[in-house]
């Protein structure tokens, strides 16, 4: 993809690399490269969860028609960062009655696994930590495992809330894992792989919610209720279902680790949100239509990363109207929902799909 | 690949079929029709019995992953003969009200783990023979616990998926041990680069573990007794039948093609198995009360003298294994089908409660004498011939000692086989077992594993014919 | 680097399947056992077996360890602990296990195993796709095929036992 013309990380991440190799041994070089991308993806996370969560609030005040933050800085923006300076200050408690390894260790196992999640996605051309050819399969085989620290979590506090909420959101992800893999299969039957970086190469004439018609469309709004389902947000947030369950699974969480569980479900809203957009819109290809070369030349102007995260944002921007718009499932519901309803209807449009690929019946 | 070609897999395809069938049949029946599924399921199961006879090319399959001989051909039709039956005899049991709506799903299991069975037999490769080996496990455990109502039934089945992976978990760490040295795990690769170094030989011993569990050899048949007793009577005699002798197929063939080379390996081990294994058993059932737990005791015994077939490693001592598999199949059914239906109608299980069963029902007592005879090896009947072949074909062999402690256990054992007859025949009981009357279906299940005890001991064909198809190391 | 990565993660594994077998609280036992298969997980991605470390990931990590977790959860309580083993059974276990070990151990040695180089890259998940569903020479069609029978049973095989409070009537 040299002669496309996209503004290309690849350099800048490949100076790095060789000033680092200059200047230590190949063990050493690689600790520190290690260690760089940590912090950074660090940085990252919270900067993005802290803008997050400024917009979440302010969306839903906005839905419900009042203004919410305005106090703290500007327009309310540094309402999220005095409230995280406040969680980081809080005491830490552990009931007594807890059982205390399984309930300090499940923050950190449900924040590794959306870090790794993390590691594999594109933010630009070349801005990639690893670019390995199972890519989306090794995005939600780790999200998978997040799972085990609610699960934990919810035990560990010895609460019985927590503990109804956390086998709530266990049944609830197992489930739409399952339709969240297949939606995206869908896709993966057209691109022919599972590498990121070729299914975006794949997009280059045009993104599949566009070329796969019909059944990539199902397959993305499939995508977009287990995707909301999967991240425990309303109207599937039953595991935190404050009017029944207090905090669900994180009840008896405080301070930091329970700003380690925020941290987590952001992150992997935005997780979520980044696969959709890699998968389905082109990841950070700009939008062309067709033939219309001026108004293509005039797009290829907006950087691809720009591109990366607006279309993440209309993506997490549509899964917070979901959360303030819908009323919340009853558990039934909700597996009624994944096991008769979509699933059917996952398989059969990955038959359909499979056929249309055979078929080549898209563009 | 022109689609006759499958053809060569018609057993496997044909009871697919079955299943499915069933399933569909389930999904769109009434509870209440469960006579209707039963005649169902028996008349299409009778349907795959006589399909399995029409000969059909042999050959291999998925690149040698499925091979059909004449022999497995030969062994799956044997085991059909023994689900038939076993399946008729149950047909008094399933349709008691306790298994309403629960009938074809008996059938489904029970059959898909024959498919396992059929998988195990023509696998030609350790992958297809794990598989089939857990697909003849897994559901059966179910069928352990079928009576949901009875702890016992549910310790059953608990204590047998937990025996089971564990014998599994280490027969898959011999198959990776052998995949590891030999570099591939088809047998037709494999065959070549097994040789006596301690490596294989332990990889062979896992891997043997898993189906000394499945056969109950000695040191692997703790299970058997808990697991015989707390099961259904008639899932008892499917584990004692149809398991046990489709595993010691495998056994056999395996020992046969893939370990041939590791011959002074397995020879010692089946040997000391083979010892242990008879005299533990018998030891063990003098002292039983429970008609299944002594029946479990007699069972573990009976696969001792197995063995003695396989380690001749001959022609003979193969068709002889086949035979007495055969034979056993019949007379064990008799046995097990009386004690079912004994204990479907009346709920008594111990011996004690067999004295004055003459008096009352004197056809079914004359059935279990007979089976009980068959297992004794009390000549004429078939059990006798099916023992004397063993003894002749290691005897043949040179393994004189291994005879002659066998021999001796058949004495012994004779006395606990005649236990139940003099209980039977002899014994007055205050309170005996009413006069018991069975369906049409479980009659003709009788009938038919007598008329199999009489005829393989009647007819030399049946021998000849096995032999036929057999072969040597 | 290489070597003291294996190292490191083959120390993880023994350090948490002893854990594993040893805990008295039975949801440790999982979250050790977790640990365990991450590790072998890390072993694939090490072969650069990506695709294998992934199935490891999902299947076990994913799976089979919430799934017991799930019974756990369902089943016992916060408080309950298994009794401490018996001290001369414990004893015992140990020198077999040990005895086993050393048996193993001296197995595995003398055997000249057969090195093979690592492939260059990460294996081609096309030509595994391939291989999973084809018919001829080392086509894997049907061991998939089978174990999707093999699933059904077990599915039957669950309900029979679950549905015991329908029957109860």
């Amino acid at each position: 993809m040299e002669e496309s013309g996209y503004f290309d990380f690849s350099p800048i991440v490949n100076n790095i690399h060789e000033s680092l190799a200059a200047s230590f041994s190949p063990g050493w070089a690689m600790a520190i490269a290690w260690a760089l991308i940590g912090i950074t993806l660090i940085l990252f996370a919270a900067l993005s969860v802290i803008i997050l969560v400024y917009v979440e609030r302010k969306v839903a005040a906005f839905f419900q028609v009042r203004l919410g933050p305005m106090r703290v800085g500007p327009w309310g923006l540094l309402q999220t960062v005095a409230d995280f300076i406040k969680l980081l200050m809080k005491e830490h408690i552990t009931s007594r009655n807890a059982d205390k390894f399984l309930f300090n260790l499940a923050p950190f196992i449900i924040v590794t696994a959306a870090f790794l999640g993390l590691g594999a996605i594109p933010f630009a051309l070349g801005l990639h930590i690893f670019d390995i050819n199972i890519g989306l399969f090794y995005i939600t085989a780790v999200s998978s495992v997040g799972v085990l620290g609610i699960l934990l979590g919810g035990w560990a506090g010895n609460n019985k809330y927590s503990l109804i909420g956390a086998l709530r959101s266990g049944a609830q992800i197992v489930s739409y894992e399952l339709s969240i893999t297949l939606s995206l299969l869908a896709v993966v039957v057209l691109a022919g792989s599972l590498q990121l970086s070729e299914i975006i190469a794949s997009q280059e004439n045009g993104w599949w919610i566009f070329k796969g018609h019909i059944s990539a469309w199902i397959a993305f709004v499939i995508f977009m209720i287990a995707g909301t389902a999967e991240t425990n947000r309303g109207p599937f947030d039953l595991a935190e279902a404050e009017s029944e369950l207090t905090a669900g699974f994180h009840t008896e969480y405080s301070g930091i680790k329970f700003a380690m569980f925020f941290l987590a479900e952001y992150l992997s809203l935005f997780i979520i949100a980044s696969v959709g957009a890699t998968v389905f819109f082109g990841g950070w290809l700009p939008f062309h239509i067709g033939t219309w070369q001026a108004f293509n030349h005039i797009m290829d102007y907006i950087p691809p990363i720009v591109w990366f995260f607006g279309k993440v944002a209309g993506i997490i921007g549509i899964i917070m109207w979901f959360k303030w718009t819908f009323p919340r499932l009853r558990i039934d519901q909700l597996l009624i929902l994944e096991w008769k309803y979509l699933l059917p209807i996952n398989l059969f449009n990955l038959i359909l799909v499979s056929f249309i690929a055979l078929m080549g019946w898209y563009f | 690949m022109e689609l006759a070609k499958f053809l060569i897999m018609r057993s496997e395809l044909s009871l697919l079929a079955v299943v499915l069938i069933l399933l569909v049949v389930e999904i769109f029946s009434a509870k209440s029709k469960q006579g209707a599924v039963v005649n169902l399921a028996t008349g299409l199961f009778l349907l795959h019995t006589i399909l399995g006879f029409v000969p059909v090319a042999t050959g291999q399959l998925f690149g040698g992953m499925y091979q059909h001989t004449l022999l497995t051909g030969l062994m799956k039709s044997v085991l059909n003969i023994g689900v038939l039956i076993l399946i008729m005899q149950s047909s008094g049991w399933l349709k008691q009200p306790a298994n309403k709506g629960r009938v074809s799903e008996f059938f489904l299991l029970i059959l898909s783990t024959l498919m396992g069975m059929y998988f195990m037999l023509s696998a030609g490769d350790f992958l297809m023979l794990y598989l089939g080996l857990e697909l003849a496990t897994i559901p059966l455990a179910a069928l352990v616990a079928y009576n949901l109502k009875e702890m016992k039934s549910m310790e059953a089945g608990a204590k047998f998926i937990l025996l089971a992976a564990l014998s599994s978990g280490i027969m898959l760490f011999g198959i990776s041990l052998i995949y590891g040295s030999s570099g591939s795990v088809y047998y037709a690769e494999v065959v070549g680069t097994m040789e006596m170094n301690p490596m294989q030989i332990m990889a062979m011993v896992f891997f043997l573990s898993g189906l000394g569990f499945k056969i109950s050899l000695v040191p692997f048949h703790f299970w058997t007794a808990d697991v015989y007793e707390g099961a259904p009577t008639n899932v008892a005699a499917y584990l004692s039948v149809i398991s046990k002798g489709a595993s010691t197929f495998v056994l056999l063939t395996l020992l046969f093609t893939v370990f041939k080379t590791m011959f002074d390996a397995w020879e010692v081990l089946l040997y000391a198995m083979a010892v242990l294994t008879i005299t533990l058993g018998n030891l063990f059932a003098l002292r039983q009360q429970n008609m299944q737990r002594f029946l479990a005791f007699s069972s573990i015994a009976q696969a001792g003298f197995l063995l003695l077939g396989i380690i001749s490693g001959t022609h003979y001592g193969m068709t002889t294994v086949i035979y007495f598999v055969l034979v056993y199949v019949f007379s064990n059914l008799g046995a097990f089908g009386v004690a079912a239906i004994v204990y479907n109608a009346s709920g008594k299980i111990n011996i004690e409660d067999y004295r004055g069963f003459y008096q009352t029902n004197p056809r079914l007592s004359l059935v279990m004498l007979l089976s009980l005879f068959s297992l004794a090896g009390i000549p004429p009947v078939a059990g006798f011939f099916g023992k004397f072949f063993l003894f002749a074909a290691a005897a043949e062999q040179g393994y004189y000692w291994l005879v002659i402690i066998a021999l001796l256990n058949t004495i012994i054992s004779l006395y606990y086989y005649l236990r139940v007859v003099k209980a039977m025949f002899l014994d007055r009981s205050e309170e005996p077992i009413g006069l018991i009357k069975s369906d049409v279906l479980t009659r003709v299940a009788i009938a038919v594993s007598v008329a199999g005890i009489v005829a393989a001991g009647v007819f030399s064909q049946v021998f000849d014919w096995i032999h036929l198809y057999g072969w040597g190391m | 680097m290489e070597r003291i990565l294996f190292y490191l993660i083959a120390a993880v594994i023994i350090v948490f399947s002893v854990l594993t077998v040893t805990s008295r609280r039975i949801l440790r036992a999982a979250v050790y056992l977790l640990f365990v298969l991450m590790a072998t997980a890390g072993f694939y991605f090490m072969l650069n077996y990506n695709f294998l470390g992934a199935v490891q990931l999902t299947v076990y990590s994913g799976g089979i360890v919430v799934l017991i977790v799930f019974a756990v959860l369902l089943t016992a309580h916060m408080d309950h602990k298994l009794d401490p083993p018996d001290r001369l059974k414990a004893l015992a276990v140990g020198l077999l296990s040990l005895f086993g070990m050393g048996i193993t151990l001296y197995a595995l040695r003398s055997f000249p195993w057969a090195v093979t180089a690592l492939p260059e890259g990460a294996y081609d998940i096309e030509a595994i796709g391939m291989r999973l569903l084809s018919y001829g020479d080392k086509g894997y069609v049907l061991p998939f095929e089978v174990i999707s029978v093999l699933l059904l049973a077990a599915m039957v095989a669950a309900i029979i036992i679950a549905k015991k409070s329908t029957s109860n009537d």
